[in-house]
């Protein structure tokens, strides 16, 4: 039998006021590979994502029912604070969103709330996370310039970098390519497929063909409800619901 | 083609009238400006930026208006700090803790809204009945404390409409790296509107520094420099309302110096914070 994967999704129900978007939606999510949500747009994918990390919490007249698991401990369990959740995953959003401070605090800020003060400490590790970025060489003579300034494709890769400078377990993103150049969406998702190896990822797209290219594992969501999800080869070969094989189609979009 | 013909004409009727507003507005400005530095000009000289008001000052001998300068200076700067620190918290609390349907928030717009329309004179006269319920008398402490009432909804209005302005998705970024809410927003949010938040300062001072109604009760006036917190203190306001209320032509003239200083402050504040947000904001997200 295998082991139970770090992450489970439970009977996720969530509405907005009387809108209910997301349905009864429960999947293990596997660990260390890239899991893709794929599905029209309002089907209720970022939804899902922000469900992860708590960041519904904060949205006007929503309501979540079910839960989810991160080894066990169920995030929505009210003595769980949301801050040590959201700690555990990185999020990557649709347009990049790099914090007004220069491109060195941009890492540091998480790593200092967390309690790390010492400068050179934080040096270090501003330098580590960038190098593994790949944006050193970039931008290690403007690191103390607003990190506004730099492109809409070195901003992504920063805020990844941003994410994975609190050491989380999980790496969410929103489809995280969506506002960049095809050279910057190419780089973005080979960092997240190096990733793959050390964190649980899971991305989600409305292209069909960024999902053949990363995913290990899919999940398809269509209006809200989760249709269908397997390994990759599986779920792009042999679909089992009409209404895969009629988005793989390009019939519903 | 007579339709078009229309279009455009109305589109020139529209475009000089509105060239015509911003001009008249414009002009006035200028108009204020101009009156004030020409009728000054006889009365201004140094020794009125630099000595208190002498004995006769008001019959025309000699001396100056540091001590409304002064006065001016600590009351509404004592008042824009006493401001500030009770509008940020409000702000940030009805931005980052309180639902959009929240009536709580909705209320306590409602409430700055209104009180951002009463007059003046208003909280004058409250602030002095304050003081006699509780026996004190006129002092710079009881200008500040009106003052920073009359400044709160003003200031606390227009941080709230900049941080209103902060994306979402700002604070999601924040939030997601595991920070509380009082760390991004005093961290996130306030970094990105300071230029909003510093302009809302600004625009409060500039209320308080002017304001005579306010002070007439609650500051009262006193020849020489503020000495304490308790003690009365004068303002360039009524500095300008005294000065102006004698018979005598050249003590008329000081009051439009002194409407002069007042203005001049107002301007080197203005000039001097437009730098300060510059150097201070430079990694705002435009
Ligand atoms: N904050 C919100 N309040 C109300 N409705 C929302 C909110 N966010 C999203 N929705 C609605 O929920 C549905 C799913 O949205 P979303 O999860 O963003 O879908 P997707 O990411 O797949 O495009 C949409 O119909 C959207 O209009
Ligand atoms: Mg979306």
């Amino acid at each position: 039998m295998e082991p139970q994967p770090h992450l489970r999704i439970r009977n996720l129900s969530v509405s907005y006021g009387a809108q209910e978007v997301l349905k009864n939606v429960s999947l293990d999510v596997p660990d260390r590979k890239i899991t893709v949500i794929i599905g029209p747009s309002g089907c209720g994918k970022t939804t899902l994502l922000k469900s992860l990390n708590r960041l519904l919490d904060s949205v006007d007249g929503v309501r979540i029912e079910g839960h989810i698991f991160i080894d066990d401990e169920d995030i929505y369990d009210p003595r769980v604070e949301a801050t040590h959740i959201r700690k555990k995953m990185g999020l990557l959003s649709q347009k990049p969103q790099v914090l007004p401070m220069s491109v060195f605090d941009n890492i540091a800020y998480g790593p200092k709330i967390h309690g790390l003060r010492d400068r050179k400490r934080l040096r270090v590790l501003v330098e580590r996370e960038l190098k593994a970025a790949g944006l050193w060489d970039e931008v290690k003579d403007r690191l103390h310039e607003p990190a506004s300034r730099l492109s809409v494709g070195q901003q992504q890769r920063l805020c990844l970098a941003r994410g994975l400078a609190v050491e989380p377990e999980i790496i969410l993103g929103d489809e995280p390519t969506s506002a960049l150049d095809p050279q910057s969406s190419r780089i973005v998702e080979q960092r997240l497929i190096a990733l793959k190896s050390e964190y649980t990822v899971i991305v989600v797209t409305h292209i069909l063909r960024q999902a053949r290219r990363i995913a290990d594992h899919l999940a398809f969501l269509y209006l809200g409800e989760l249709v269908e999800h397997g390994p990759a080869a599986e779920f792009f070969a042999n679909p089992r619901d009409p209404r895969t094989r009629a988005y793989l189609t390009g019939e519903i979009s | 083609m007579r339709t078009f013909r229309r279009r455009k004409i109305e589109e020139r009727i529209f475009k000089v009238l509105m060239l015509a507003s911003t001009v008249v507005v414009t002009a006035s400005l200028l108009v204020i400006v101009g009156t004030i530095v020409v009728k000054s000009l006889p009365a201004l000289r140094l020794s009125m930026l630099v000595q208190t008001p002498k004995g006769g000052y008001y019959l025309g001998k000699e001396g100056g208006i540091l001590n409304a300068i002064a006065g001016s200076l600590y009351l509404a700067s004592g008042a824009t700090l006493l401001a500030v620190l009770l509008s940020l918290p409000v702000v940030l609390y009805l931005n980052l803790y309180t639902r959009k349907s929240s009536v709580l928030a909705m209320f306590t717009r409602f409430s700055l809204d209104v009180l951002w329309g009463i007059p003046s004179i208003v909280y004058g006269a409250f602030g002095f009945i304050v003081m006699m319920t509780l026996g004190l008398r006129a002092s710079l402490l009881a200008g500040i404390i009106t003052v920073g009432l009359l400044e709160i909804p003003i200031m606390a209005r227009a941080m709230d409409e900049v941080i209103r302005l902060v994306p979402p998705a700002l604070k999601d970024a924040s939030d997601s790296l595991g920070a509380t809410k009082l760390e991004t927003a005093l961290k996130v949010v306030v970094k990105q509107a300071l230029p909003g938040i510093l302009t809302a300062v600004l625009i409060a001072f500039g209320r308080g520094i002017g304001d005579a109604a306010s002070v007439l009760f609650t500051a009262g006036f006193t020849d020489s420099l503020p000495g304490s917190l308790l003690q009365p203190a004068a303002t360039l306001p009524l500095a300008i309302f005294f000065q102006l209320g004698t018979p005598f032509p050249e003590v008329q003239q000081r009051a439009y110096a002194s409407a002069a200083v007042l203005t001049l402050i107002i301007l080197v504040i203005s000039l001097v914070s437009r730098v300060l947000i510059k150097r201070f904001t430079r990694h705002t997200i435009k």
